[in-house]
């Protein structure tokens, strides 16, 4: 802790001590203290409810803790509501961006403090030239490229988040938060973010950067804080410390990284997409003529970059999306007549990319969750009523077996559950079905380790079963880590499939932005 | 009477003199609906706006000069005040108790047509002594623009109009400006569409939606008691036609934005005029009447029929926003 880099500064500009925060049943963050320097990134690391967020909420204003004091540069504060938080200047990138989706972006960094201007001396109106060119100048200033006329809906998320960046520095933030920032993004734009919040310490910024991925703490933060259920358990600087040992401070235990498996042998074809063609609403093939094969035993992921159609492909397997052309097989019979639940029946299961959206209905019990796709038959439903304790006495199993957390049982609101066992309670409704294929989509998002982990050691056991898996998913590493066959999608096209022994992780990379010349 | 002898000039005045209050009706909607407050309520706001001004005319009957048409301008103050009271109940209503916007919006228009009903009796039993269930009004003068009625075929909509529609147009224009161009009007946008945007901004959401519900009701008003003083002469429950539904169905047709739901206005005004004015030509008898008076209901389904596909309702409309819940 001695010695600093050179343009380090010394000076404390944020200061906790003895932060308590208590919510019925749980104490989110205990007795914490930690100060942060000007100028520094600073991550709050730790697994799904550690306490970051709740740490950083009340930094930000938005709780007031029950115990303990915060400190801006020197002065004892005391921060009841975001409004006095940015008058402290500090600025906050909640991980739902919180933007006016039929606005501008210039539009949208004003709202609430609109330079205003009169006509004629008498008519007061909102001066968004001014604006805009003010934005412009910080957009230079900070590298952060954005149109501030362009429309929030027509843009991406990564530019959305450019947007939430640019409110702050509008306001003159000083400490800025980030809460999870990479967890929508994709691998390029994440290396985007990581070089954005760079040339922000380098302009005299604070960072906060709350994360569970290791990997962009090692590469961006100067120190970090490791949190576990709500306590502080470490203070490191990054330089001296390595993943291996932050992981396993973070999950209280030792973590195997590479889960690499191999098949035990592929058997029948189970699943067989032959010249499959997806169209969105305009008429624009999302997925153009798209033919591969699973195989019992196999996993088969599917690479790309978000949008290739992968989304798309697997929800047309579903049954989801209407197939304009092509055929989709099932253990050798056409798919095209059946609808979702006959596709289910068959033997598709099929953990979709929205959890709580598609996945599960939020309002309702965990154990009408797990039952979402059997409760219309025996014994969940004997003549039309449906049975209260078939459907516990099966999420009593399930809950067991898959460990999903849940504070009150079967009856547990879905919502009330963390991402990572909303996710589980899925996968393990899924598996239950017993089908032959299972399609994952995007299955680790968002979680943290210690449910990636899970769920992949599951994706893996199924395989093994002699399932054939159809794996979706964004994060290259997964990919890699999981398959025994890689397909790579670009533009909605199949570009390559291969076995994945034969393929190295940079030219899966190469594929996934088009590029087909290194063969 | 033959296809020549239609009033063609008349079609165009009287569509515009019924296009204007429904425009005013609807941008009061427009108000509501963008800040994220469903607004069934416009026909009992405008029913009670006009209630309140016709209750200003008939009170003060004898403290104007016999043919002033000051009572007539105060009456579209009073009623524009009183529309706006009244939305303050659906207002508290939605907002402060979190109820639900359609159902308060179904009571309001209920209750309107129950209050005012029940104070124009009693009111005229009990203090102008005269048993009638309506108040009357002042026939309004009309109007004939220099220069502008001069225009060839168009110079008739300058013709004989009322002094409601220019004020109409004055306040439209205001309150266009109002909604897009300054602070108010934009923040009044972002709460229909995203509030929590709002909030994070450090703006108050319960206040611009409390702010733009109140404005539905002014502007309801304004638009009742045009509509009083156009078709009736009168106010009597009969006011209550539907035309706050219409407006409603004026400003989804628009998009939830004024200048096409201006459009929308003319639409739907022009087909009423159209229909009215057409009927004599074909011996049309009182019943087939009745059916004109629904030509720009039928206009409306078939409308929305066909551009409903299209239509961006406001992305947080009808939600409750509860600040506690994150």
């Amino acid at each position: 802790m001695a010695k600093q880099d050179a343009g380090l500064s010394q000076e404390i500009i944020l200061e906790v001590r003895n932060l308590t925060k208590r919510f019925p049943g749980i104490v989110a963050c205990d007795n914490i203290s930690l100060d942060i320097r000007k100028g520094e990134i600073y991550a709050l690391l730790g697994e799904n409810g550690a306490g970051k967020s709740t740490l950083a909420s009340m930094i930000f204003g938005l709780y007031q803790p029950d115990e303990g004091q915060i400190y801006i540069r020197g002065q004892a504060v005391s921060i009841d509501s975001p409004n006095e938080a940015v008058a402290l200047d500090i600025g906050m990138v909640h991980q739902h961006f919180k933007l006016v989706s039929n606005y501008t972006v210039a539009e949208n960094i004003i709202l609430g403090d609109e330079p205003r201007k009169k006509a004629l001396g008498l008519f007061p109106y909102v001066d968004i030239k001014s604006a805009e060119a003010r934005i412009e100048q910080l957009s230079r200033d900070y590298g952060l490229e954005v149109d501030p006329r362009a429309v929030i809906h027509d843009l991406g998320v990564s530019t959305q988040q450019r947007v939430e960046i640019l409110k702050m520095l509008y306001r003159d933030a000083e400490i800025l938060i980030f809460d999870e920032p990479t967890a929508m993004l994709t691998p390029q734009e994440i290396e985007s973010l990581l070089q954005i919040i760079k040339n922000l310490r380098d302009q005299g910024k604070t960072v906060i950067f709350i994360t569970h991925k290791l990997d962009e703490v090692m590469e961006v933060c100067d120190r970090c804080a490791i949190l576990v259920r709500g306590k502080l358990v470490d203070i490191s600087n990054t330089a001296d410390t390595s993943p291996r040992e932050l992981a396993s401070k973070m999950v209280g235990r030792d973590i195997e990284f590479s889960a690499k498996r191999p098949t035990k042998g592929m058997g029948d074809t189970i699943l067989e997409v032959e010249g499959l063609r997806v169209e969105d609403a305009n008429g624009f093939p999302k997925v153009n003529d798209v033919s591969f094969k699973v195989h019992a035993g196999e996993i088969f992921a599917v690479a790309g970059v978000s949008g290739s159609g992968q989304t798309e492909l697997a929800d047309a397997i579903a049954g989801l999306a209407k197939t304009k052309k092509g055929d989709i097989k099932l253990k050798g019979h056409s798919l095209s007549k059946m609808n979702v639940r006959k596709r289910s029946e068959d033997g598709i299961a099929y953990i979709p990319e929205d959890r709580q959206s598609v996945g599960l209905v939020l309002d309702f019990c965990l154990d009408q969750n797990l039952a979402l796709k059997s409760y219309y038959r025996k014994p969940y439903c004997k003549t039309s009523l449906l049975k209260p304790v078939a459907f516990s006495e099966h999420a009593k199993g399930l809950i067991d077996d898959f460990d999903i957390r849940c504070a009150r049982g079967p009856k547990t609101i879905t919502r009330e559950m963390s991402g990572g066992n909303q996710q589980k309670a899925i996968v393990g409704r899924e598996i239950d079905q017993g089908a032959d294929l299972l399609i994952f989509v995007q299955p680790t998002r968002g979680l943290d380790i210690g449910a990636i982990m899970a769920i992949r050691e599951r994706i893996l056991d199924e395989r093994d079963k002699g399932k054939a898996v159809l794996l979706i998913s964004l994060e290259l590493d997964e990919v890699m880590d999981l398959a025994d066959t890689i397909g790579v999608m670009y533009a909605g096209q199949m570009l390559k499939v291969a076995a994945a022994a034969d393929l190295s992780m940079n030219q899966v990379g190469e594929f996934m932005m088009g590029v087909t010349g290194n063969e | 009477m033959s296809i020549l002898d239609v009033n063609y000039a008349a079609i165009l005045v009287d569509g515009l003199s019924f296009a204007l209050p429904l425009l005013i009706i609807a941008i009061g909607g427009i108000y509501s609906e963008r800040s994220g407050i469903v607004n069934l309520a416009l026909e009992g706001l405008l029913g009670f706006g006009a209630f309140v001004g016709a209750l200003f005319v008939a009170s003060t009957a004898g403290l104007f000069a016999a043919h002033s048409d000051l009572p007539m301008y105060f009456s579209f103050l009073f009623a524009a005040i009183g529309g706006g009271m009244f939305a303050v109940i659906h207002a508290v209503l939605c907002i402060k108790f979190m109820a639900n916007q359609v159902i308060s919006g179904v009571v309001i228009n209920i209750l309107s047509v129950a209050l005012t009903g029940f104070f124009t009796s009693t009111i005229n039993a009990n203090f102008f002594g005269q048993a009638s269930e309506r108040f009357m009004l002042q026939t309004s003068p009309r109007w004939d623009i220099p220069f502008l009625m001069d225009i060839p075929i168009l110079g008739a909509a300058f013709t004989r109009v009322y002094p409601f529609m220019l004020i109409i147009l004055v306040v439209a224009t205001f309150f266009w400006y109002l909604l897009y161009k300054t602070q108010f009007g934009m923040r009044v946008r972002a709460a229909g569409d995203n509030p929590q945007a709002l909030d994070a901004a450090g703006v108050n959401v319960s206040r611009v939606r409390f702010g733009a519900v109140v404005i539905s009701g002014v502007l309801a008003g304004i638009g009742g008691m045009s509509f009083a003083y156009s078709i009736s002469t009168n106010f009597s429950p009969a006011i209550y036609m539907g035309f706050g539904f219409l407006a409603i169905a004026a400003l989804i047709f628009g998009n939830w934005k004024i200048i096409p739901t201006f459009a929308a206005c003319l639409i739907f005004g022009l087909t009423r005029s159209a229909a009215f004015n057409l009927l004599p030509v074909f011996d049309a008898s009182a019943a087939v009447l009745d059916l004109a008076l629904a030509a720009p209901f039928v206009v409306t389904l078939v409308l929305l029929a066909v551009f409903g596909k299209k239509n961006m309702a406001p992305r947080a409309l009808g939600d409750v926003y509860d600040k506690s819940k994150r």
